[in-house]
């Protein structure tokens, strides 16, 4: 393989793991707080690239449909979890796990019904599909523009949870939900921000994902959020750092096995998810995870 | 008492045996999944017959019972057996997709229930089975149109594009490697995709280090459409060539300016439809859908006549094997994709056509009879 091929599987990583962070994040975000695995969260982010399909579709422009389309992704995380998570918050963990695979079907047959199964061709202005060409090597505006987005949302949730009031009472809620409502903190807003926060960012890594790759039907989210849960877990599930890490190294690994093993190319998930297996038989908590029991994000 | 229900049996016996009998079929179909415009497009097909024709020579009635699998080989079994068991259908028809077809098969012959593919074109679905047959023809004929095809306009080096998890890339792509070797072209290169995957800028950056004169995409539409348009981003500029499995409108819509120029084998091009059936249904097609009649849409058309007419030829159409019998007994059939001859293993031997996407349209190029 020549150095100029080379160059150009490894941006072809880059845009695919940043894809992989920008999702993880969401995931570990909420299971932070709830201790939540929400499977519906892949299909969040199918919400958000059909809400800015159908508004551009309707004549609104494409910048002002990405900010509707992240209120619709935002509107459907907090009406899942007041319908279908807040009456459980008691109840064991394995109820909420069912009941958002639950969510995660509804919203995958509803949008079947509502849209038909047919891929649908998702249009993005010009200056977001092409690419640069340098040296010889080509790079997709998106393989700029979505690691760029990936990093600064990451340090604005580091900020927010880090920095802010509402962050401390979000880290607060990861440790002990009934001793944070005694200290008069309004526990289900928090909550509600925490869905809102996590589904923007499925939202917005849903429009990226079809402006990368230009095809969206309602069940696109299933596959990357089964991805992404993975590179969440890879990085330690909990840690947001962990989960972009996670979506790198997941990333790089299915380019890899592609670019330098093209006959097993066909395997490249299972060589992913073996790579997942190996990290948790030593670092059980994952790369960045530390014991859950103590610390936060 | 014991007289009176005697009585009421009797009557309820004559009375269903003068009236027409209801013949069920039942149709697998991916109607939603990844694969939904095939299951679909064979829906509009399959109506659009339906309407011309749904009573038997002897007066019975045709019911279709259409059940979606989602694209699932798992769920395509499970619908053929409830069609089997609980709907008591006399016939199935489906799948489109090979891999489903193969998951069904062995339910229908376990059964003793004729079974019709009208799209899948692995020789593997009908291999060693009594009751299945199909309406296409298989893939060593389809990958050598496109291998002739290819070397005879200059295509001279090829790199292959294989879709791991589905049986028809998988043929497709043997058969296109052994009548392009044979033909005297040089295979370049295999890269492997799964369907499902929305990335290939990994193979799609080997395909170019390979420089080949055409790629030999084997898979299906969703991700012909993403790839071609990879590829043509990161600066392929070798045209692509498939098989039916990319026709779709989609191609057009996702691939947008990248598919232009995208060459596939099919079925039937409406724009070489000449005889008397092909044309009437084209015509019923317009008129319906206002669309241009597609290849799935027609061969569905072609399996449901032909299940109709092995019907038609048996004393009691909801007898199986004597349905089965005459079905696998179809010579001569003229159907809206041609003259379909079935052979003993069930596959029909027929002509193909090689159509390419220019200026945002399905263009017809040539047809290659058997």
């Amino acid at each position: 393989m020549d150095i100029l091929t080379f160059m150009q599987q490894m941006i072809n990583g880059i845009s695919l793991g940043s894809m992989y962070a920008l999702i993880a994040i969401g995931y570990t975000l909420v299971y932070g707080v709830l201790r939540l695995i929400n499977f519906a969260h892949g299909d969040i982010m199918m919400v958000g690239a059909f809400a800015a399909y159908v508004a551009h579709a309707s004549g609104v422009p494409f910048e002002l449909s990405v900010v509707l389309a992240i209120i619709v992704a935002m509107i459907t995380g907090i009406l899942t979890d007041k319908i279908a998570y807040k009456p459980l918050r008691d109840a064991p963990k394995i109820s909420l796990l069912i009941t958002a695979i639950g969510i995660s079907f509804f919203l995958e047959n509803l949008f079947n019904v509502l849209f038909g199964g047919i891929p649908r061709a998702f249009s993005a202005p010009d200056y977001l599909t092409r690419s640069i060409h340098f040296e010889g090597i080509i790079i997709p505006m998106t393989v700029i523009i979505i690691p760029t987005v990936t990093l600064v949302l990451l340090f604005v949730m580091l900020w927010i949870l880090n920095k802010t009031k509402y962050g401390m009472a979000i880290r607060s809620l990861a440790f002990d939900i009934p001793t944070v409502k005694l200290m008069g903190i309004n526990a289900d807003f928090i909550i509600m921000l925490v869905f809102a926060m996590g589904s923007a960012l499925a939202a917005i890594g849903g429009i990226f994902y079809a402006i990368s790759y230009p095809s969206i039907d309602p069940l696109m989210g299933v596959i990357v959020g089964l991805k992404a849960f993975a590179a969440a877990v890879l990085g330690g599930i909990g840690s947001v750092a962990g989960a972009v890490i996670g979506g790198f190294i997941l990333g790089f690994t299915e380019i890899v096995v592609v670019a330098f093993m093209p006959e097993l190319g066909g395997y490249k998930d299972a060589f992913a998810f073996i790579f997942l297996i190996l990290v948790l038989l030593f670092k059980p908590t994952g790369i960045m995870g530390q014991d859950l029991e103590r610390s936060r994000f | 008492m014991k007289k009176i229900s005697t009585i009421v049996a009797s009557a309820a016996l004559i009375v269903s045996m003068s009236y027409a009998k209801e013949i069920k079929i039942g149709v697998v179909l991916p109607l939603t999944g990844p694969l939904a415009a095939f299951g679909q497009t064979s829906n509009d097909g399959l109506k659009i017959a339906y309407a011309q024709r749904h009573t038997l020579k002897n007066g019975d009635t045709v019911k279709i019972i259409v059940l979606d699998d989602r694209g699932d080989k798992v769920e395509a079994a499970t619908a053929t057996r409830r069609l089997i068991d609980k709907n008591k259908v006399t016939a199935i028809l489906g799948e489109v997709a090979s891999s489903n077809s193969m998951a069904m098969a062995p339910i229908a012959e376990r059964s003793k229930t004729p079974m019709i593919t009208h799209a899948s074109t692995n020789p593997r679905v009908t291999k060693g089975k009594k009751f299945v047959t199909r309406a296409c023809f298989i893939d060593p004929f389809q990958g050598a149109i496109q291998a002739n095809y290819a070397y005879d306009h200059g295509y001279k080096t090829a790199v292959i594009v294989t879709d791991a998890k589905q049986d028809y890339s998988v043929g497709v792509s043997k058969a296109f490697k052994k009548a392009y070797l044979k033909r005297g072209g040089k295979i370049l290169g295999r890269v492997i995709i799964n369907s499902g995957d929305k990335d290939f800028n990994a193979q799609v950056s080997t395909i170019k280090s390979k420089n080949p004169n055409i790629v030999a995409f084997t898979g299906y539409y969703p991700e012909a459409a993403l790839m071609v348009r990879q590829a043509r981003a990161v600066g392929v500029k070798a045209p692509f060539i498939g098989g039916d499995g990319v026709g779709f409108p989609e191609l057009i819509k996702i691939g947008g300016k990248a598919a232009e120029g995208f060459m596939y084998s099919d079925h039937f091009n409406e724009a070489a439809a000449t005889s008397k059936v092909a044309k009437a249904y084209v015509a019923a097609f317009h008129k319906k859908y206002h669309k241009p009649a597609d290849s799935m849409g027609a061969l569905a058309a072609d399996a449901y006549n032909m299940l109709l007419n092995a019907m038609n030829k048996c004393s009691d159409p909801s007898d199986k094997i004597c349905v089965n019998t005459n079905l696998r007994d179809t010579k001569n059939f003229q159907g809206v994709t041609g003259l379909i001859n079935i052979d003993k293993n069930g596959d029909a031997i027929k002509s193909g056509v090689v159509n390419v996407v220019k200026d945002g349209k399905f263009a017809y190029l040539t047809t290659v009879n058997p």
